[in-house]
């Protein structure tokens, strides 16, 4: 490459040296300006006539700059003249094309005339960019050389002076003279005009006319048809591949497009809604309807009075005794309107209207008639003259009843009689009383002013009397508590004993309060208070035989209402103001604690076979737990109008019964069962009233007759009831 | 651990927008987005939580789906309106500046929009467009019968009472009409085209004001959306029954008040009716439209939105006769889910035996007297195949004379007078024809059946006028009274006495029937004024007083019992519903209000018929 450098540049200097000379007509066509004046140097036509004659030259003199290297210049530049020579030749002559030539010969195949052209040599010189060019700037804009006296540089780096241009007259003079001028173009690689070949004149005219630029292309030709026609149908098929499924059967997916089409209008978007119709008239609309559709003086008034969207017609009904007389009406465009509004305005909400009867909904239950026996009566009344009746107990045989009221009174009657058999009179009111439930010895206690008294009720048998006697005043007193307990317990001398006294007293702490509550374990020797006040939540729990009391609790979170023994187990159910715990007493820690959900318990009891727990609350709720079930409860009700103040489940039927503040009893039958799975069966029976509501109390307490049906309830009015099957 | 789901990127707040911000969306006033909304039939929904709809917020808002604010987005006509908005500044720069000439190309210029696009989308089928037609109906008969302002041009009214007689010579074309009721608000009308009932209120005439607090532009975007409506509905019904449409309208007729007589039903398949002769003129709102210009409008109809061109093309007079013979194919509601899945086709209904009631006039001619409505009783005499005639005051076009022989019943609504000077022809002609009262006409439609002439005869108190449309199940039925019960019980005992004299044989029978209803009737009440009358019912039917004292106590025990019976089994149910859950209860609540609130309203329904008809016996005694 270098070599063929240094022979560039050796000519290059020649040429420069040659400048004088008049300028040679430029050797290269395919550098041409048609006629665009665009600064894009090289166009794109090109001109294979020449290409096949120049790359002779130029591989000749390449190949003599080779041999010859080093050899004087004048040789190199004959040669060079030769070149232009030869080219001016060429295109004066006009023998070239533009288009290498075709040869038309008859084909020997198809019998029809063809063109053949020349082959092209696949060399370095075949393609028309790579042709010699003296200027060797490229592509770049030419007018970056208008200042300067060269135009560009040779392969060798020389400078290519301008050619000389002459002024305007010499220029105007030379079309004048040049009969070839006006077909001659300027060509700004070389800065020189350049005449234009025939060929090159012929594409102009037919560019200029609309015609393809080729005039040998035939745009006419008639078609050859080469597969199609008679004699040329393929008889064998192409593939021996099986009939594709898809060739007979009908498209899925044009039949889909079809259904999108044809059920759907062009938006994908649904139709709205229809809206819904308006209400049809009915006969109060009428012009003339019957009498009895006129509204009173007082419905008119009513009517007239309310807001009209809480009116619920538009209209007052009126009667005309003609069509001639019925007047404009006068909302009509009004009501159009509003039902416009209603079109464009409203949601249109579909609800789904039941339509069942509403009986339907009650439960089926079984009827109360076929789960007798039950109290349905009130057989007997005992009144209390001076206060409330707070408290009732029965006793475990279930002939006897105590009593206590308000004003201090203790009355013991019997069950079936309802005749007094006794009194006790205390100072203060009595806060609650229960029977021992021991059948062996027959005692109960009461509670008075932060007191437990125990008492022996008359007329008991001698064997029982003497051992409830040996039970609370024993000859020798058992062993005072190791620790001392701030609960004294005091017999009185056998010479003040009397059957008006009791037989023994527990004091509570002072200042503890009144127990408002006393609960027996049914073995009879434990038994437990709740006190309004005091330290420990106010709960002790007494021991008769050791006479020992201890307080269980040495903190309670909030008020306790009421505690229960487990009737099976050493558990102990304490009830605070909105939930109920259990504790194991033998291990001493709390097993479960239940959330009824109730604001404030009043109540609650325990079923005998201790699996199931009914709270009531002053919220008028009750709720059945399921202990075994879970620590929310099985059922809440809420029937009674007021507050419930009392539960008690029956010892041996399957009842239960339930007091409240509105002066009514629900007994309800509860039948539990032993099979975890089957939920226990609740159906309420009957409510039982008779009771007065003195001061917005009602039933203060209920309880059941060990061995009948029979409930005894004590209320507010100072009776005491008992209900009988 | 899943991704992370981004408070207000999904579920209520994507698929719920505001209608603030809906307008801010689509970039148009708040009275562009109503007109918007009424054209679409695109209403606010009420999400399931409004909270959750509105970002965290409770404020009282309406809500859109976003999917149909997208949807209202890509509406050709908001573009208009768009363009319309330009349009009016450019016009009031104009005007401003003097420039009269720009102001002119730009008033010719203006931009249009057309509803025909939205036709179709919002009524997929023509099932869907027919049962949605009963608000558009009134519309236009309310518009119909306006005074024109400045708010309503007289084109609009001219172009309502149009469409209201074509659709009601539809009406009387099919004889489609089943029922109509004279209400105090208008008259009811309902018929069935296509199995859809349509049923459409007219106001009676009298010129109505449009009140201070009614929003017109509102209603005439309706009116808008429905004349397009009715327009296509009424060609696709015209051309189902073979009519051209729209029937040439008589000029000189409609000047003389002819009103639906001015317009001609031509059959398509007849190629030339009286006046589309050669050159096809149809006169449309007082002017000359040639079948050239029609097709012109075509061809801008189909030019401006493409996907409508089909079908206006086929408004094409010639489309008319290809469309006659075609039977017509149920596309099922695509919208409506009750829609039943074999609706019966217009073929299969003009199959069936046409009842007789759709031709019950067909044998009688009437004329009107002055006071009476023509538009009303034209309408309901002609839709039930009777000839009708009326005075000239009433408007031009009677096809029958006063004095024609024909003439069999004469509605008449005035009081009743005493004729003097009158002739013996006339009298004769008096004494031939039947006068009845108008409602005669709509009692006999609704009774399906022609009724009595005599209680409607003209003068009389006429008997209630009934809704035909009726009540909810169960409500208060007044024609129980007028023709059950009392009158029943008392036709009975009638013939009961009337058996009795005839047949002495039988009296034991009857006498126990007397003996038990008395006793019955005593035992039911308690007062003793009941007590006595059935006393004295039973000495009357012939029973001796022991054998009624004996059966009173026995039934009353019976009643008794039962009562307690009740009582126990009420007493029962009241406790079983403790055993409800809150939810059941609550909804057993709610029930029993509704239920006891129509109870209640039936019941002061009765009382009032029973206070109503005591005091007319009373009256008919002091006057007896």
């Amino acid at each position: 490459m270098a070599v063929k450098d240094v022979a560039k540049n050796g000519k290059k200097r020649k040429q420069s040296s040659e400048d004088d000379a008049p300028a040679p007509p430029t050797m290269t066509v395919g550098e041409l300006e048609m006629l665009s004046d665009e600064e894009d140097g090289p166009d794109a036509v090109s001109d294979d006539g020449e290409v096949d004659e120049f790359p002779e030259i130029d591989t000749r003199s390449d190949s003599e700059d080779e041999e010859f290297e080093g050899l004087d210049e004048g040789d190199d530049s004959e040669e060079e003249g030769d070149g232009y020579e030869e080219e001016d030749d060429s295109s004066d002559t006009g023998s070239l094309h533009v288009f290498p030539k075709a040869k038309t010969i008859v084909s020997d195949i198809t019998g029809q005339p063809k063109r053949v052209y020349p082959e092209i040599e696949p060399d370095y010189d075949s393609d028309s960019s790579t042709e010699d060019d003296p200027n060797r700037v490229g592509n770049v804009p030419m007018h970056w050389y208008d200042d300067l006296p060269h135009i560009g540089y040779d392969i060798d780096g020389k400078k290519v002076l301008r050619p000389a241009r002459g002024d305007e007259l010499d220029r105007f003079l030379s079309t004048v003279e040049d009969p070839s001028a006006w077909t001659s173009v300027f060509d700004k690689n070389t800065q020189m005009d350049k005449p234009l070949t025939t060929e090159e004149l012929d594409i102009i005219r037919r560019l200029y006319a609309g015609e393809v630029p080729d005039a040998e292309y035939d745009p006419y030709e008639p078609t050859t048809e080469w597969f199609t026609g008679k004699g040329k149908e393929e008889i064998m098929p192409l593939s021996s591949a099986p009939e594709p499924k898809r060739r007979w059967v009908p498209s899925k997916w044009e039949k889909q497009k079809a259904g999108r089409i044809g059920s759907q209008p062009s938006s994908s978007h649904p139709p709205p809604l229809p809206a819904p119709k308006p209400r049809l008239p009915t006969n109060s609309e009428s012009y003339n309807p019957p009498e009895e559709y006129l509204p009173g003086e007082e419905e008119r008034k009513e009517w007239e009075n309310q807001d009209p969207e809480d009116r619920d017609r538009d209209y007052l009904p009126q009667k005309h005794s003609a069509l001639r007389l019925v007047p404009a009406y006068d909302c009509f465009i009004k009501e159009r309107f509003s039902r416009q509004l209603d079109l464009y305005l409203a949601p249109r909400i579909q609800r789904v209207k039941l339509n069942i009867d509403p009986s339907t909904l009650i439960p089926k239950l079984p009827s109360p008639s076929s789960l007798k026996p039950f109290p349905n009566y009130s057989s007997l009344k005992f009144t209390h003259t001076k206060g409330r009746a707070r408290c009732v107990s029965v006793s475990p045989d279930g002939g006897w009843v105590i009593s206590g009221d308000e004003s201090g009174k203790v009355s013991l009657w019997e069950v079936n009689v309802g005749r007094e058999v006794k009194s006790w009179n205390f100072d203060s009111q009595i806060g609650a009383l229960d029977w021992c439930p021991r059948l062996d010895v027959s005692y109960f206690a009461v509670t008075v002013e932060e007191k437990i008294h125990f008492i022996i009720p008359p007329n008991v048998h001698g064997p029982v009397l003497s051992l409830t006697q040996a039970l609370l005043a024993p000859a020798t007193l058992p062993p005072a508590p190791t620790t001392p307990s701030p609960v004294k317990w005091v017999t009185p001398s056998t010479s003040s004993r009397s059957m008006d006294t009791p037989i023994l007293t527990a004091n509570l702490p002072a200042s503890s309060g009144l127990p408002t509550q006393l609960a027996w374990h049914r073995r009879g020797d434990y038994l437990a208070t709740v006190s309004t006040g005091g330290t420990q939540g106010g709960v002790w729990i007494h021991q008769v035989t050791r006479r020992h009391s201890q307080a269980p609790f040495k903190k309670v979170k909030g008020a306790v209402q009421m505690v229960l023994f487990h009737p099976l187990k050493p558990h102990f159910f304490v009830a605070t103001q909105q939930h109920v715990r259990i504790y194991n007493l033998s291990e001493q820690k709390l097993l479960k604690t239940l959330v009824p959900g109730i604001k404030w318990i009043s109540s609650m009891d325990v079923h005998p076979s201790g699996d199931h727990l009914i709270v009531g609350g002053y919220d008028r709720k009750l709720c059945w737990f399921d202990l075994e079930l879970s620590d929310k409860p099985y059922k809440i009700m809420r029937y009674h109008t007021r507050a419930i103040r009392s539960l008690h489940f029956h010892p041996s039927y399957p009842l239960f019964a339930s007091s409240s503040d509105d002066g009514a009893i629900q007994i309800f039958h509860s039948r539990v069962y032993n099979d975890l799975m089957t939920d226990p069966l609740i159906v309420p029976l009957k409510i039982l009233r008779g009771h007065e509501i003195r001061d917005g109390l009602g039933v203060l307490q209920v309880k059941w007759c060990s061995r009948q049906p029979w409930l005894v309830s004590g209320g507010a009015d100072g009776t005491i009831a008992v209900w009988c099957s | 651990m899943g991704r992370l789901r981004q408070k207000g990127k999904a579920g209520a707040a994507k698929a719920y927008v505001t209608r603030s911000s809906a307008i801010k969306k689509l970039q148009c006033s708040l009275a562009d987005f109503r007109r918007l909304c009424i054209l679409k039939g695109i209403f606010p929904r009420e999400p399931r939580s409004r909270k959750k709809a509105n970002k965290g917020s409770s404020a009282p808002t309406s809500f859109y789906y976003a999917k149909d604010i997208a949807y209202l987005a890509h509406e050709p006509v908001l573009k208009k309106l768009r363009e319309h908005k330009a349009f009016a500044k450019k016009l009031s720069r104009a005007l401003g500046r003097g420039e009269w000439s720009s102001a002119k190309s730009l008033e010719d210029n203006k931009p249009v929009y057309r509803l025909d696009h939205i036709i179709k989308e919002r009524y997929p089928t023509f099932i869907d467009a027919l049962r949605d037609i009963d608000d558009a109906l009134c519309m236009i008969f309310l518009f119909a019968s306006l005074p024109s302002n400045s708010r309503v041009p007289p084109e609009l009214i001219e172009n309502c009472s149009r469409l209201s007689a074509e659709w009601q010579l539809y009406i009387m074309h099919s004889r489609s009409l089943r029922k109509s009721f004279l209400s105090i608000k208008g008259v009811y009308y309902q018929a069935e085209v296509m199995d859809q009932t349509v049923t459409w209120l007219v106001p009676y005439q009298f010129t109505q004001s449009i009140p201070a607090d009614v929003d017109v532009r509102v209603m005439l975007t309706f009116l808008e959306l429905y004349q397009t409506l009715l327009g296509f509905v009424f060609f696709k019904l015209y051309a189902d029954a073979g009519l051209v449409y729209p029937p040439p309208l008589d000029m000189k007729k409609d000047e003389g008040g002819a009103g639906v007589g001015a317009f001609s039903l031509h059959d398509a398949s007849q190629p030339a009716g009286p006046t589309s002769g050669k050159t096809k003129a149809v006169e449309v709102d007082g002017r000359k439209i040639s079948s050239k210009d029609v097709r012109q409008t075509i061809k801008s109809i189909s030019a401006t939105s493409g996907n409508v061109g089909a079908d206006v093309e086929m408004s094409g007079p010639d489309a008319n006769t290809e469309e006659a013979d075609e039977e017509f194919v149920v596309h099922h509601s695509t919208s409506d889910p009750q829609a039943s899945a074999s609706l019966p086709t217009l073929k299969s209904l003009t199959d069936l035996p046409q009842s007789l009631s759709t031709t019950l006039f067909a044998p009688y001619t009437f004329y009107l007297s002055r006071e009476t409505s023509r538009p009303i009783f034209e309408f309901l005499v002609r839709s039930f195949g009777g000839r009708i005639g009326w005075p000239a005051s009433s408007g031009s076009g009677s096809p029958v004379e006063e004095s024609d022989n024909s003439i069999t019943h004469v509605i008449i609504d005035r009081p009743l007078t005493e004729r003097t000077n009158e002739t013996a022809e006339e009298r004769e002609r008096r004494l031939r024809r039947k006068y009845v009262q108008p409602q005669w006409v709509v009692d006999c439609i609704n009774a399906g059946k022609i009724l009595l002439e005599e209680p409607y005869a003209q003068g009389k108190t006429l008997p209630p006028h009934l809704s035909p449309f009726g009540e909810y199940q169960g409500a208060y039925d007044p024609t129980v009274g007028l023709t059950g019960e009392g009158t029943a019980a008392e036709e009975e005992s009638e013939g009961e006495e009337i058996e009795e004299d005839e047949e002495d044989v039988e009296v034991d029978g009857t006498d126990k029937a007397a003996l038990k209803d008395a006793a019955e009737a005593a035992a039911a009440s308690e007062d003793p004024a009941a007590l006595r009358a059935a006393e004295l019912a039973a000495e009357a039917a012939g029973v001796d007083f022991g054998a009624f004292e004996k059966e009173v106590s026995k039934t009353r025990k019976i009643t008794k019992k039962k009562a307690v019976e009740g009582s126990i089994e009420d007493a029962e149910k009241d406790m079983n519903k403790m055993m409800m859950s809150n939810k059941q209860k609550k909804l057993y609540e709610k029930m029993k209000y509704s239920q006891n609130k129509r109870d209640n309203e039936r019941a002061v329904l009765e009382a009032k018929k029973q206070a109503i008809s005591k005091q007319k016996k009373r009256e008919a005694k002091t006057k007896g």
